[in-house]
């Protein structure tokens, strides 16, 4: 699974962004204030301006704190109600159609019909229900406003406050009902589309060929099931008369032999494994150059995505997945390893041909290396590959069953030039040069005590043994799998929990801007802010200039120039104006950036389609993301309620 | 006694702008005005003269450009004053998907009554708006004169002291339109102030202690209706059986007395009266055609 942007640990998380939310937050208070403050000035003079502002800002804060939540209550049911009696769950009925029809278009020979099933009603929910969401919420203050419905409201002891934060909550209230139901139903439409099963005759199974048998050993043998979603399964039942399934586009099956009268029988059992919760554990990925100095990342072949970097094969480049925090525990006799590198070929050749590569693992303190198997690789690698021939690091490496062993001090460039190696400490090096020395071909390597350090640390090496061929790799292509979390909570609670928090930017979005604009503009402004944050990350480049070619009005001059990107302007007058205004644009930018939501990062949908857990931090990190947004949101909502003249 | 003071504007100004700041309205002017505890006021004017800004002015959903409105003492932007206070607006712009129970429970809700006091006061006010037969239907099917009793009775929910009524009877059939009248001037008799205001002069005359008369946002005429109203220049005499020679002689007195005589005829009742009177007859006797209603109620009436 590809991620771009990766979840950083909630506790190293939180001091940085709660500090720059803060700041943003105070940021714009006090723009707000002063804005306010110069209007009040010039309109009724210094005297009164001042007091008007300190009224201004002991009644906020009396809005805020004496809420009444027996009002925001009685506020919320009633948008809630209004929400249902105007008939809104025609959108979930859409919904339901949707599904209904989807079956005409799912194909379900497809390669992974589970990623394909799970990704559309992801989408398939999320879409109808954010779309409702956004149009109550921009509509219904407006509308309220326009009716004069709310002049009896604001005539009781209603705060703007509360009626801000009723609309809000109710219509979460009601959206979370529909996101609950529609989970289900979408929960069942999955389990229920991708279950079948296969048939398996016995006059389909042929006997191996060019087996070398065992006195008394049965004949081992190989069949194919029949064709049901588009696939057969290859069956294998080996000489002790165990049958196996292989697997098949990410699932598997038992199989029962059966022993009646009328001969062997072959049932075979549900589908599994095409439903699961991948609870990978990560390293951090750091790179080797070719002459063998560490790097932070590797070669780019000239691919415009940069997610991945490439090393070159044949050379000392490897990519370093370094993993922190593992307990012999964790894994019963072997360490599992999940890879998927991208291959990058200078020579094609047999493009059938796999490129060749090694896995080492090597322990950081002591650099002691143990160079464990090598492996294959394609432009991709398919599941049946990896099931049938999973990489794993034994707990216990035999001497004469590794490739090799060595001690390995890795190389940086200082600052000064010079170079820096690690491990430095003679003593620790000594201790793994004696240890690889006395090893004999039956002694074995123990992971846990010689490669793995004792708090738990240890890289895992990957590199490409064919010279002319590239290995690309990102940190999440290669993992240690955990065992599996639950599918249905996953599915059910985390995945949706996602769209829930996407949600409640919405709402919280349009209710805020309903709240000043006329439903319509409220609506181009929520989606305007939600939108500009999926761009988030390229505006943080512009803004930060690492996106090369500068801002609009010098990429205007170079445009009409037919100027390349890469090259300086020529230092012209014009130029340096041009490049001082984009300062000026870059600030805005920045700021611009600081305050959209990056929408899209709520989104789990590849977790869960790809068969990955969401993890506990993902979600912490996401909620109180989410809330940051909401609560400051909330804010301006309230405050341009209170400013606005109801009767206008 | 001087009685308490329950609204106070001092050179109330509201000046409709545009969105450039420029001025467009100047829809109330310097308006200074005091309404004490338990009178009715009315305010009147033309369309267009300030009678609806001033209460918007008053329950704080417009702002003032200049002066100050105190209502219960407090700024009129406050919205804790709202706890004392019921509103009925021109038109009953009240939640068409509730029903009437629905409605009231959502506006107890918002002046946080308990439910058990919130249960009663609904059942209450459904019936003295008698709309017990029609609790559960959704307002959006309410006629225009039933819209407007709930929009009554959601107004006195809170027990409010001071009731502001936008065209009361604005809507209304006759009988419904008394009905409010007997209602408005019930509450007054509970202490309550009332402040209406309204164009049907008929209405207002009815039941007002004072009035305001309102043209182009200025302050015209204000005082007791029944010194406003009064001729001091005029007699008016009344009197029932009498002959073609007595009235001869009576006119002759008023000459000798220097006195100059306007008008001498039989006195006719107002519509209003006449309408009521068929009705109750109606209602009394279902079935029959009411004779002779005018004559009887003009006789009986004697105004």
């Amino acid at each position: 699974m590809v991620v771009e942007n990766p979840v950083p640990p909630f506790s190293s998380w939180i001091g940085l962004a709660s500090l720059t939310w803060l700041l943003v937050v105070l940021g714009v208070a006090l723009a707000g204030l002063l804005l306010g403050f110069l209007i009040a000035l010039l309109r009724h003079g210094p005297a009164r301006a001042v007091r008007l502002t300190g009224r201004a800002i002991a009644g906020a804060v009396e809005d805020l704190v004496r809420m009444s939540p027996r009002r925001v209550w009685a506020l919320a049911s009633l948008a809630f109600r209004e929400a249902v009696r105007r008939k809104v769950l025609v959108g979930f009925l859409v919904f339901v159609v949707i599904l209904l029809f989807a079956s005409w278009f799912l194909d379900p020979d497809s390669d992974e019909p589970a990623r394909l099933y799970m990704s559309f009603v992801l989408t398939a929910s999320s879409y109808p229900l954010l779309l409702l969401v956004l149009l109550l919420s921009v509509f219904s203050i407006p509308a309220d406003i326009r009716s004069r419905t709310l002049h009896t409201v604001v005539t009781k002891p209603v705060r703007p406050s509360e009626i801000v934060l009723g609309r809000m909550l109710g219509f979460t209230l009601l959206g979370t009902a529909l996101l609950a139901v529609m989970a289900i139903i979408s929960y069942v439409f999955v389990v229920r589309g991708l279950a079948h099963t296969h048939s398996l005759a016995a006059e389909n199974l042929r006997p191996v060929t060019q087996v070398h048998l065992a006195p008394g050993a049965a004949q081992p043998m190989v069949g194919e099931t029949d064709k049901v979603h588009g696939h057969k399964h290859t069956v294998r039942i080996d000489s002790a008369g165990n049958a196996r399934v292989e697997p098949k586009r990410r699932h598997w099956h038992e199989i029962f032999v059966e022993q009646t009268a009328g001969g062997t029988k072959y049932r075979i059992g549900p589908e599994q494994g095409s439903l699961r919760a991948r609870v990978p554990i990560y390293g951090k990925l750091s790179f080797r150059d070719r002459e063998g100095f560490d790097a932070k990342e590797g070669i780019s072949v000239g691919y415009e995505w940069t997610y991945r970097s490439y090393i070159q094969g044949g050379s000392p480049a490897a990519a370093i997945w370094t993993f922190e925090r593992l307990r012999p525990e964790m894994f019963r006799d072997h360490v599992p390893v999940e890879l998927n590198l991208e291959v990058f070929r200078t020579h094609k050749g047999n493009m059938e041909r796999q490129v060749l590569g090694s896995l080492g693992v090597r322990n950081p303190d002591t650099g002691l290396f143990v160079s464990v198997t090598n492996f294959q690789s394609n432009e991709f690698l398919s599941d049946e590959e990896r099931a049938i021939q999973p990489l794993s690091i034994p707990l216990l490496m035999v001497r004469k069953k590794v490739a090799g062993i060595d001690v390995i001090q890795r190389k940086s460039k200082t600052p000064e030039g010079g170079v820096a190696l690690s491990p430095n400490d003679p003593h620790r090096l000594k201790e793994a040069q004696d240890l690889r020395s006395q090893l004999k071909e039956e002694d074995a390597v123990d992971l846990f005590r010689d490669v793995v350090t004792r708090d738990g640390r240890m890289e895992i090496w990957v590199q490409c043994v064919e010279p002319g061929q590239y290995f690309g790799a990102a940190q999440a292509d290669l993992y240690l799998p955990a065992p599996d979390a639950s599918f249905m909570l996953n599915f059910l609670v985390k995945g949706y929990l996602g769209i829930w928090l996407q949600m409640l930017l919405v709402i919280g979005f349009g209710v805020m801007f309903s709240t000043f604009l006329s439903g319509p503009v409220a609506m181009i402004a929520t989606i305007g802010a939600l939108v500009g944050g999926l761009f988030k990350p390229f505006m943080v480049k512009l803004a930060t200039g690492e996106q090369i070619g500068g801002g609009p009005i010098e990429a205007l001059i170079r445009l009409v120039q037919q100027q390349n990107l890469v090259s300086e302007l020529a230092p012209t007058l014009g130029a340096e104006v041009a490049q001082s205004l984009d300062v000026v644009y870059r600030v805005g930018l920045r700021g611009m950036a600081a305050v959209l939501p990056s929408f899209g990062d709520f989104s789990y949908a590849n977790f869960v389609a790809d068969g990955f857990n969401i993890g506990a931090n993902t979600l912490l990190v996401h909620g109180v993301e989410a809330l940051a947004y909401f609560v400051p949101v909330f804010v301006a909502g309230y405050l341009f309620m209170k400013m606005r003249e109801v009767a206008r | 006694m001087q009685q308490e003071i329950v609204i106070e504007t001092r050179n109330l100004t509201k000046i409709y702008r545009d969105f450039w700041g420029r001025q467009k309205v100047h829809a109330l002017k310097a308006l200074d005005l005091e309404i004490r505890k338990g009178e009715i006021f009315g305010l009147l004017g033309p369309n267009g003269s300030g009678k609806t800004t001033t209460l918007k002015l008053l329950l704080g959903l417009l702002f003032p450009t200049s002066g100050q409105a105190l209502v219960l003492g407090r700024d009129a932007t406050d919205v804790t004053k709202n706890e004392r206070i019921g509103y009925l607006p021109e038109e009953t712009y009240l939640y068409r998907f509730l029903n009437a129970v629905e409605t009231l429970d959502f506006y107890g809700r918002l002046f946080n009554i308990p439910t058990a006091l919130r249960r009663q006061r609904i059942a209450d006010l459904i019936d003295v708006v008698g709309l017990n037969w029609a609790k559960r239907r959704q307002l959006k099917e309410y006629s225009k004169g039933m819209a407007r009793r709930i929009g009554l009775a959601q107004a006195l929910i809170n027990d409010p002291e001071l009731i502001l009524l936008d065209e009361p009877t604005t809507g209304l059939d006759p009988i419904s339109s008394r009905d409010m009248k007997d209602l408005i001037l019930k509450l007054r008799d509970m202490g309550k102030t009332i402040v209406m205001c309204s164009h049907l002069l008929a209405d207002v005359e009815d039941v007002c202690d004072r009035v305001g008369i309102l043209y182009q946002g200025e302050l015209k005429e204000l005082g007791r209706v029944d010194t406003l109203l009064k001729m001091h220049d005029m007699t008016e005499i009344r009197a029932s059986g009498l002959t073609k020679e007595a009235q001869e002689e009576i006119k002759q007195v008023i000459e000798r007395h220097g006195g100059q005589l306007v008008s001498v005829g039989t006195p006719t009742t107002t519509l209003e009266e006449l309408f009521l009177k068929v009705i109750r007859q109606s209602e009394a006797h279902p079935g029959r055609r009411v004779r002779g209603a005018g004559v009887e109620a003009g006789v009986s009436d004697g105004r």
